[in-house]
């Protein structure tokens, strides 16, 4: 038996729609929300520094990768400047541990083959000798998405439900929080 | 006026007159008190639900219910952010203890009565229990199980609840917000 021509249309029309978006609006609308690709930057390591890098590497239909954990580091609060080579160390609840370190964007990201934590999660950072200790865990409950991404709560201006983006350095030089 | 009306007037102002008793407040006297947990001991009992369950990922976020406001997640005041003031302000601990106290204040009543912890959800829920997103947060009859449960008896232990924030912040004695338990 044949199906419709009509009724294979829409469900190609649906299954093509799906491939772009989670079918979810609150994802669909804080992804809106990113705008679109720098210029002069291809998709890839190096995109998107500082944005929720979890909104979209997830596993939904068409969506890029899943990451676990990753997240954008930065050199000071006061500035938007990549903090390159950075050792990121984290250790999960089951006491499963990994260092990964920034690229030249200050990106990082780690894939489920790579490392698969049991929220919750401890994080420190690595710089120039230096270690930056984060005071409180990364519980892993998102509301919006899968909370391993450290702009989920990292992100500006500083405010009363966030500490800003992550910095290895204060402007005065000091540790942050 | 025919009988008939006269009797359709009569029905109808006596279903006014019910509808209207129905539907007023209680007396004063009619009002059941709810014993509610101490507040002024509150402090230790807020700075430990704001460490364990109020990180900005979880109950310090807007959208969730059991809002936690405190310094090491969601800030109750707008010109203040995580850490800075270092401190839970009086004003986030009386907040956390509005959204504690509201959650199920008829069952909360007989918790502070001495009656089963376990009656609440939110006990349930930390000791996992209960479904909960963010899955078993401590064990019953554990420090912080402890810190809860004998705050909402009338016998706060502070000891058990300095032993509950620290067993979870990263940095174990040199983490800041540990400065913050001995503070008054």
């Amino acid at each position: 038996m044949r199906a419709p021509r009509p009724l294979v249309l829409s469900l190609a029309v649906a299954l093509a729609g799906g491939a772009a978006a989670d079918c979810d609006p609150v994802v669909d609308d804080a992804v809106a929300k990113l705008g679109g690709e720098a210029a002069g930057v291809p998709r890839g390591p190096l995109h998107r520094p500082g944005q929720p890098c979890l909104l979209c590497h997830q596993d939904g239909i068409g969506n890029p990768q899943r990451f676990t954990v990753a997240g954008t580091i930065f050199q000071t609060t006061g500035a938007l400047v990549a903090a390159s080579g950075v050792q990121v160390d984290l250790i999960d609840a089951s006491g499963a541990s990994i260092g990964i370190v920034t690229n030249a964007a200050g990106n990082f990201y780690l894939t489920p083959s790579q490392y698969d934590p049991t929220f919750p999660v401890q994080v420190s950072l690595n710089a120039a000798g230096s270690r930056v200790q984060m005071q409180t865990l990364i519980e892993g409950n998102g509301t919006v998405e899968p909370n391993g991404g450290c702009a989920s709560c990292h992100f500006d201006p500083v405010g009363p439900s966030t500490p800003g983006h992550v910095a290895v350095a204060l402007d005065d030089g000091g540790a942050p929080p | 006026m025919t009988w008939g009306r006269l009797l359709t007037k009569a029905c109808t102002s006596a279903l006014l007159g019910a509808l209207a008793a129905g539907c007023s407040a209680p007396s004063v006297g009619q009002f059941v008190p709810q014993r509610l947990p101490d507040e002024p001991t509150f402090s230790p009992v807020a700075e430990l639900l704001v460490v364990r369950c109020g990180s900005l990922d979880c109950h310090g976020k807007i959208g969730r219910n059991l809002r936690l406001f405190g310094s090491a997640g969601l800030r109750l005041s707008p010109s203040e952010s995580p850490f800075v003031p270092l401190c839970d302000t009086a004003a986030e601990v009386s907040q956390d203890y509005d959204s504690l106290v509201g959650l199920e204040p008829e069952l909360l009543g007989g918790v502070v009565a001495g009656g089963d912890p376990s009656a609440l959800t939110l006990v349930r829920k930390a000791r996992g229990a209960e479904a909960h997103k963010g899955g078993t947060i401590w064990a019953a009859g554990d420090d912080s199980d402890t810190c809860l449960v004998g705050w909402l008896q009338g016998d706060l232990k502070p000891a058990a609840c300095a032993r509950g924030v620290a067993s979870v912040l990263p940095g174990s004695t040199s983490n800041a917000l540990l400065t913050c338990l001995a503070a008054p």
